[in-house]
């Protein structure tokens, strides 16, 4: 456990194969680690990594603006983690090196290894078993690489950093790394960190798991599983971690297991995903079945408070997307709340006469920033309501950035789950705003829905674990 | 559970193995079923005519005749299957049809008697386990009969299981209604399904050279829900 924490709170970084030309994977590397990287979050990683970087390359003396080593040799004082991004054949002996120096923990970027065939999977072991003999860690190889935003470490290739923030990530995917980074940019989802996690040669999910267990700044851990490496210590590690952090998975693949002998039923009814399906279940572990779902359900569970009771409202100025969002809560297995005769008669007094006189509270398409505030004040305080789904459909009454004001005042006042739609509006200033402040805001209603749903089912879970 | 009934089995499956085989016959896997817990229909077995008239006596009419020999795997493809038999004088006829046919169509069998079977009916569920190549064992729970495959509508859990998870696996079913009871149909009682559930889990646990199992069907009755069939496949022995 104590190499795996010096992958995130490295007191010094080697970088093997730093360059100084533009564009390789080894300058990209060591002027993110030098440099940090471009965000636009207030919160994100400024000036990059404050502990001592040593840039390794015999040929080179001076990598912006710092003394480049010829070997860790070299260095006069302890090398707490390396990067690694030379070509697959010298990346022995560089763990050799890093053994006979005292590193602790190495990200191999580098690609060529098992994922390339027998070959190179022969030479993954040999790699492992020279980081064994000196009990160093490996993340990789063929990964991205690691970022932990709270130690202002971006040791990766790509071109952005998230802002920091409480879900970390791992992902078998280096290009979803990317894209996941972008997409936080516009949903201002923060990371603790961001793990690349590549062919999983020695450091997995269940070792990273158990990691941001302790991490304090993690709230809630966020997988994208293509295979697993050692199924039932994922299992059980996930099962322990998940009473006290929510898990989110996404487990691609849903091939058929081709030829497995078998001759009874259930056998043949059980494909690769009836384990995986049942292990997330019986973990506690909330499956994601599409990407959406995977961020939607993380960004509820990292920002919102678990809700004490499953009665939920909705809040819609049009009737159809109202219905809609009843429709899929219904599917989801969220229950409507019965609004109280006392929310009715508030409602009353603050709606026109018109309004549903139910849930889905339906407070008509002229509904002011104001009557939102009313409206949404009277279900939030409801006994009845444990959270609230509210829709928004721009019309040209629609005063969407006063009405986001209002529901980031009145969440905070409350501790009770909000998720928010306002439907078909993107990367407006409303929108940022909520999402800034921890609301998830979507533009679809159904998504809005799913976020509740995850909220909803880890409270069944702690309840049924009774931890709450 | 008493002492002697894991060692019975593991001496159940070490015979089975040591015979060159890994898949137990119905009645081989019955006992072991019943070992750990698996309640199943009345059933006995007749090597004459006079023999299944008493034990006709003792499992109660209508009942299910099947030819037992080791080298008759498929048994209805022999005519060595009859259902429904009523009475006294059905039973014995059947009794001789049946000899008679296998003997035609399998001269060399060595017919060890005739397996009668209480025959009931019901809503037909299905309780197995197999093994995933990463998780391992796993228990699977549904709606059995020979549509299981079609329907698939089943859950399953990694094995060990807990009694909460064997709830859980009762409440997922599309079909659950027909657990309770449909159009005069007799309902489970669920407390049993979970016993059968951690039966089942608690066997493969203690036996990991178990690689796959089913107790299809597995029959909600009046008297509560039993065991018809049931196969067992053992892993091959490493040698």
């Amino acid at each position: 456990m104590e190499n795996i924490e010096s992958f995130f709170k490295p007191s010094s970084v080697a970088v093997i194969g730093a360059s100084a030309t533009k564009g390789k994977v080894g300058n990209i590397v060591i002027n993110n680690i030098i440099f940090g990287s471009k965000s636009n979050q207030e919160n994100a990683i400024v000036g990059g990594f404050k502990g001592n970087i040593y840039p390794i390359n015999p040929q080179l003396n001076e990598i912006s603006g710092l003394k480049v080593y010829k070997s860790l040799r070299e260095i006069p004082s302890k090398v707490d983690m390396a990067v690694i991004c030379i070509p697959p054949k010298g990346v022995k002996d560089a763990i050799e090196d890093c053994g006979k120096s005292g590193v602790k923990s190495i990200v191999i970027i580098t690609a060529g290894f098992s994922e390339t065939g027998k070959e190179g999977g022969k030479i993954e072991q040999e790699i492992l078993d020279t980081a064994k003999k000196y009990d160093i860690r490996i993340i990789g190889p063929n990964c991205l690489g690691i970022i932990s935003t709270y130690a202002d470490l971006n040791a990766t290739f790509g071109d952005a950093v998230p802002g920091r923030g409480p879900i970390s990530f791992v992902s078998q995917s280096g290009a979803l790394c990317t894209s996941i980074i972008q997409y936080s940019f516009e949903e201002f989802l923060g990371f603790s960190n961001f793990i690349s996690i590549g062919n999983k040669s020695d450091v997995d999910d269940a070792n990273l798991i158990e990691y941001f267990h302790k991490d304090p700044y993690t709230k809630c851990i966020m997988l994208y599983i293509e295979s697993l490496k050692d199924a039932r210590e994922f299992f059980h590690t996930a099962r322990r971690v998940v009473r006290d952090k929510p898990i989110v998975a996404f487990k691609s693949g849903y091939t058929e297991e081709g030829a497995r002998a078998t001759s009874s039923h259930t056998g043949s009814i059980a494909g690769s995903d009836a384990a995986y399906e049942a292990a997330f279940k019986q973990a506690g572990v909330l499956r994601a079945k599409t990407l959406s779902q995977l961020f939607d359900a993380s960004r509820a569970l990292a920002y919102q408070p678990v809700p004490k009771g499953e009665n939920i409202a909705i809040l819609t100025n049009a009737g159809g997307p109202g219905v809609l969002a009843a429709d899929k809560a219904y599917s989801l297995g969220l229950k409507l709340a019965e609004l109280s005769d006392e929310t009715m008669g508030e409602l009353n007094k603050v709606c026109p006469p018109n309004w549903s006189h139910r849930n889905p509270v339906d407070i008509i398409g002229d509904a002011s920033a104001s009557r939102y505030d009313d409206s949404l004040k009277i279900l939030m305080n409801a006994k009845e309501i444990d959270g609230v789904i509210l829709l928004l459909s721009p019309t040209a009454k629609t005063d969407a950035l006063n009405i986001a004001y209002r529901i980031v005042d009145i969440h905070e006042t409350t501790g009770k789950p909000i998720t928010v739609s306002f439907i078909g509006m993107v990367a407006q200033t409303s929108e940022n705003y909520l999402d800034s402040k921890g609301i998830p805001e979507i533009e679809y209603p159904e998504r809005a829905v799913f976020a509740m749903h995850a909220l909803m089912e880890r409270m069944k879970f702690l309840k049924k674990e009774e931890l709450m | 559970m008493t002492e002697e009934k894991p060692d019975a089995i593991s001496e159940q499956f070490t015979n089975v193995l040591k015979s060159g085989k890994t898949v137990l016959t119905l009645e081989e896997s019955r006992k072991v079923m019943e070992l750990s817990g698996v309640p199943f229909n009345k059933s006995g077995l007749a090597k004459t005519e006079e023999d299944a008239v008493e034990l006709a006596k003792k499992i109660g009419y209508p009942l299910v005749m099947k030819i037992v020999s080791p080298q008759i795997i498929h048994k209805t493809e022999v005519g060595g299957v009859k259902v429904n038999i009523g009475s006294d004088e059905e039973l014995k006829k059947a009794y001789n049809e049946i000899i008679a046919s296998a003997k035609a169509k399998v001269p060399d069998a060595e017919i060890q008697g005739i397996l009668l079977e209480e025959m009931v009916s019901g809503t037909e569920l299905i309780i197995g386990t197999t093994t995933d190549p990463q998780f391992g064992h796993m228990i699977m729970f549904g709606i059995g009969g020979i549509f299981v495959e079609v329907y698939k509508d089943v859950s399953f859990r990694l094995i060990p299981i807990s009694a909460g998870d064997a709830n859980e696996m009762l409440n997922e079913l599309q079909g659950g209604a027909l657990l309770k009871g449909v159009r005069g149909l007799p309902g489970a009682d669920p407390k049993q399904l979970v016993e059968i559930l951690m039966s089942v889990s608690k066997l493969v646990e203690d036996h990991p050279e178990i690689a796959e199992m089913d107790l299809n069907p597995l029959m909600i009755t009046k008297r509560g829900t039993i065991a018809v069939d049931a196969r067992i496949l053992l892993n091959e022995p490493t040698k």
